[in-house]
């Protein structure tokens, strides 16, 4: 039997942050157990400094959990071969803004072990997939928010990982924009990557993803399958709001 | 590891490009560019000494120019791009961190002596209109400026990782600079004081290089191979501890 895509066993994040005389310490994430399967669109919902940020950052081996076991596919988060299935979008990525965005693609796809006309080709179809063709000649400077959304998600595309982690992906777009990259995103998951997505709107993960986790102050409060909040009279809005509260 | 050199390889590119198409770059140039022309009028004044004056004043320029330069980027660089998440878009992939600073480095480095060669030919054109010979020693002066900057900016990358801020990092690696090319006084206290004091001083000279070992003007030769061996060791050195801190960093 196949590992899942992540698996989450008892994974605890405390962070230290040093003072003058003694540290203080603010709990992250604390007792978390999940798994997301292959091929699933998983949502993480939660309020402001629930831990979404925190599991997405231990997925990507950014934070290192103080507790418990973080596996990607079957491996640590930090080692090569999880990495190399994974493409992850921050919120609000940073690309330098002297440069077009074929040359960006190009240098994280190199990074990502891409190389000649496989990285070529590669850039070509994540600027044609995330619809940056027409913009294909601007600097990224004159890039608009939703463009570089756009050009957060072709980075994360490049290698065509298995694993897709967004962090609000749709966060601060306007209507078309996240209609685009819902289509995108649904595409995707149609070719048999698993995306695990955060964001504070609900009717967003409701469209896209068929299980949700709900994170309140740092513990998984519940874990939603498509069909209990479709069969629900309050929906998946309910569900959050009665979780959190 | 495997990805160890495309690694460095892609990084290195990549900072250079950065580095060129920078503003803070250009500005750098224009003055170091006015610097070196500084220096003719002071040769001018220097009456007949102007042929070394005219060559002192120009080396120490251009060294300090793009110490100034690279020890900024140094100072700036990680904490910039921690800043900005765009680390985070590098080390989510197969990345190994130690690559990615020895990548950083050679960025550096490369820019550098870019800036020393053009700096140089501008200061050797300056020389040779002031009816001036190139000196012998010019082209192992610059490469000891190089072995210079080797040092202390992967010495300022090793800072940048525990200190808390760019203009700390600048301060301590200005004070490294500083003291480094004191060595010899340093050298010379410590063997006439005794105590506490004595170990101090032996302390300093083991932990702060010994800048003067690549200062052509004071050896007036090439520069030996003890000044190649010293500079790759102090760079290894604080690269392998760089490696050690960025290992275990979170972003």
């Amino acid at each position: 039997m196949s590992a899942p895509a992540v698996s989450f066993s008892g994974v605890g994040k405390t962070y230290k942050r040093p003072g003058l005389l003694s540290s203080r310490y603010t709990v992250g994430v604390a007792g978390l157990s999940f798994e997301l399967r292959r091929g699933e669109v998983t949502g993480l919902l939660g309020l402001n400094g629930a831990g979404k940020t925190t599991i997405m950052k231990l997925i990507t081996g950014l934070l290192f959990p103080t507790e418990g076991k973080v596996r990607v596919f079957g491996h640590p988060p930090s080692e090569g071969a999880a990495k190399a299935k994974v493409g992850y979008l921050p919120e609000l990525p940073y690309f330098p803004p002297q440069v077009r965005p074929a040359e960006a693609l190009a240098y994280y796809g190199s990074l990502s072990g891409l190389s000649g006309s496989a990285l070529a080709a590669a850039v070509e179809s994540a600027v044609r997939r995330t619809g940056l063709e027409p913009h294909a000649a601007k600097k990224i400077s004159e890039f608009s928010k939703g463009m570089l959304q756009r050009l957060g998600l072709a980075q994360a595309l490049l290698h065509a990982p298995d694993l897709l982690v967004l962090d609000e992906p749709v966060s601060g777009l306007d209507p078309l924009a996240i209609h685009d990259i819902r289509g995108l995103l649904s595409g995707l998951n149609s070719e048999g990557r698993a995306i695990f997505l955060s964001s504070h709107s609900i009717s967003e993960v409701e469209k896209l993803c068929s299980r949700v986790l709900i994170m309140v102050r740092g513990s998984l409060a519940r874990t939603v399958e498509r069909a209990e909040w479709e069969s629900s009279p309050r929906g998946l809005e309910g569900i959050f709001v009665e979780a959190v509260r | 590891m495997r990805n160890g050199p495309r690694v460095i390889l892609h990084v290195a590119l990549a900072a250079v490009r950065e580095n060129v198409r920078n503003r803070f770059f250009t500005l750098f140039a224009v003055f170091a560019f006015a610097a070196v022309y500084a220096s003719v009028l002071a040769g001018v004044m220097a009456v007949d000494q102007e042929g070394r004056v005219l060559t002192d004043f120009g080396l120490t320029l251009i060294e300090f120019t793009v110490l100034a330069y690279a020890l900024f980027n140094a100072s700036s660089v990680l904490l910039r791009e921690a800043e900005t998440k765009t680390i985070y878009l590098v080390f989510s992939r197969p990345v190994p961190r130690w690559a990615y600073l020895a990548g950083k480095l050679a960025g550096s480095l490369a820019t550098s002596a870019v800036m020393l060669a053009l700096m140089g030919a501008l200061h050797l054109l300056l020389l040779r209109l002031r009816g001036f010979p190139p000196p012998a020693y010019y082209a192992w002066a610059l490469c000891g400026s190089l072995l210079k900057l080797s040092v202390i900016t992967s010495l300022a990358l090793f800072i940048s990782l525990f200190s808390t801020s760019a203009v700390s990092t600048l301060v301590i690696s200005g004070i490294v600079w500083t003291a480094g090319h004191f060595s010899a006084e340093t050298g010379f206290l410590a063997a006439h004081s005794s105590g506490a004091k004595a170990a101090v001083l032996k302390g300093v000279l083991l932990l702060i290089p010994n800048f003067q070992l690549f200062n052509v003007r004071d050896l007036a030769s090439a520069l030996p191979a003890a000044a190649f061996a010293a500079a790759a060791l102090w760079t290894a050195g604080a690269c392998l501890a760089a490696s050690w801190l960025l290992s275990g960093k979170e972003f």
